[in-house]
């Protein structure tokens, strides 16, 4: 009777150490990711391993300020890593292939460095053959100067331009309307009996036909969030950061050995109708996509879709058209 | 007895000096727009005067990190990305000084990051002043008969 009395109480002390013990264990295992500002490390691993099928177990935290992760290209809600805090999060990946993850609340000039990769290996179910972005295709050199000789008097009015463009011989394909800036179609509406006036509200119209409002709602969320820091609020090109990054200008150049024309910027204003309208869709898709190559703007083409970036061209256009509300 | 009927005088207008309502300047409470940049590890402008029952919106601009701003008293926040700028708008009912400090932790300083909101005039600045000299005042006098 002694004997299993001790015997189950020794079960019983095993089993709630492996209940308790074997979980922590496990979590203990997943090595913990720091983030930190770029300027003192960004994140710490910045490359992780993971496996299609298999389950990515991680764990954030930070050293100085909010962070956020999220993965580019990737449906998922970004989490915030918050120093002193633990987060855990879980991911799986379908598709092997190098994901870029990236760092989702501001923090600081260099916050778009914040940057790291993770490495999916395993075998394709459905390989999608890449597809060659549209400026690709075009050949667009997208660091050209592309404005616009002439620019309309104000705002164009989309809601004018509506009545005009039914009987004009503007080609509605998506095609013509992202290879073509405003400025070309303005053009090709020469031969009509229109003023410059009408012709440019019916430009307007044609750039709203061509989004749609959910488009619209979802480049500004994605500008709000990670364009209007430097470019401004309203995309005057004021942001908070625009200051700081004319200042790193000259510092950034002397770290570029050779790149004499590749320094930080002022950013751009998108309310400049000289360079805005003599932009076309595919352009700025090119411009968001590449990056500016050494200037301050980030390469997007690793973290957003092309459905993402196709959004936010329409939104940056609405700087310079008047779209129904 | 004589002593103690000026004492409790004293006393009473001590607590005059400290309690009594003053008369209120009629106001006629307005809408206040504040525009609060936030960089680390401070607030400008740091202060803020309104008169009570003001409706007051803060415009909390960030300028390198995610910033907070919370206000004590009225229990409020609000939180500002960069490129983001968040507002704030509530009825300065409570007069007072208030705190209010960064709430979102934004680095090393974070726990000096703070401001402050003043609601109505300052009286107890005034009503302390009446005080202290009350009590020169009542010093002297009972100093008098032993000199």
């Amino acid at each position: 009777m002694k004997r299993a009395e001790l015997i189950s109480r020794i079960l019983i002390v095993v089993g709630i150490l492996l209940a308790v013990g074997a979980p922590l264990f496990f979590w203990a295992r997943t090595p913990l990711i720091h983030a930190r500002m770029a300027e003192d490390g960004g994140w710490n691993p910045d490359v992780i391993q993971a496996e299609v099928g298999k389950p990515l177990h991680l764990k954030f935290t930070s050293d100085d300020v909010v962070h956020g992760f999220a993965v580019g290209q990737m449906d998922m809600q970004s989490v915030d890593i918050l120093p002193g805090k633990v987060t855990d999060i879980t991911l799986n990946f379908d598709e092997p292939g190098i994901y870029t993850f990236f760092c989702t609340r501001w923090c600081g000039l260099n916050h778009w460095r914040m940057r790291g990769t993770i490495e999916v290996s395993g075998s394709s179910s459905d390989p999608e053959p890449a597809t060659v972005p549209l400026y690709v295709s075009l050949k667009l050199d997208l660091d050209a100067p592309h404005d616009a000789p002439v620019v309309p008097n104000g705002k164009p009015l989309a809601i004018s331009g509506q009545s005009l463009e039914t009987n004009l011989p503007i080609d509605q394909s998506a095609e013509y309307y992202r290879s073509h800036s405003p400025y070309e179609v303005f053009e090709s509406l020469q031969n009509t009996p229109l003023t410059d006036g009408q012709r440019w509200n019916a430009v307007a119209y044609f750039w709203q036909s061509n989004t749609t409002s959910e488009s619209l709602a979802n480049g500004r969320q994605l500008y709000a969030q990670n364009c209007a820091a430097c470019h401004g609020e309203n995309g005057a090109g004021n942001g908070v950061f625009a200051d700081d990054l004319v200042q790193a200008g000259e510092a950034s150049m002397q770290s570029m050995s050779g790149a004499m024309n590749m320094m930080m910027q002022a950013p751009v204003d998108f309310t400049d109708p000289r360079r805005m309208l003599g932009a076309s869709p595919a352009l700025l898709q090119g411009k968001i996509l590449r990056g500016g190559m050494g200037t301050g703007m980030p390469m997007w083409g690793s973290i957003f879709t092309e459905q993402q970036i196709w959004d936010l061209t329409a939104y940056i256009y609405s700087f310079q058209f008047e779209y129904e509300k | 007895m004589r002593f103690h009927f000026s004492l409790l005088l004293l006393v009473m207008a001590g607590l005059a000096v400290a309690f009594v309502p003053l008369p209120v300047p009629a106001i006629t409470p307005q809408e206040r727009t504040f525009e609060i940049d936030a960089h680390q590890f401070a607030y400008s402008p740091s202060e803020l005067k309104v008169n009570t029952g003001d409706t007051i919106t803060i415009q909390l601009v960030s300028a390198d990190v995610v910033h907070g701003l919370y206000v004590y008293g009225y229990d409020i926040s609000v939180e500002a990305d960069p490129g983001q700028s968040a507002t704030l708008t509530f009825v300065a009912d409570k007069p007072g000084s208030f705190r209010f400090r960064c709430n979102i932790t934004c680095g090393a300083m974070h726990p000096f990051m703070i401001g402050k909101l003043n609601v109505g005039s300052n009286s107890w600045l005034y009503r302390s002043i009446g005080l202290a000299a009350l009590a020169v005042f009542g010093v002297t006098v009972s100093k008098k008969p032993k000199a």
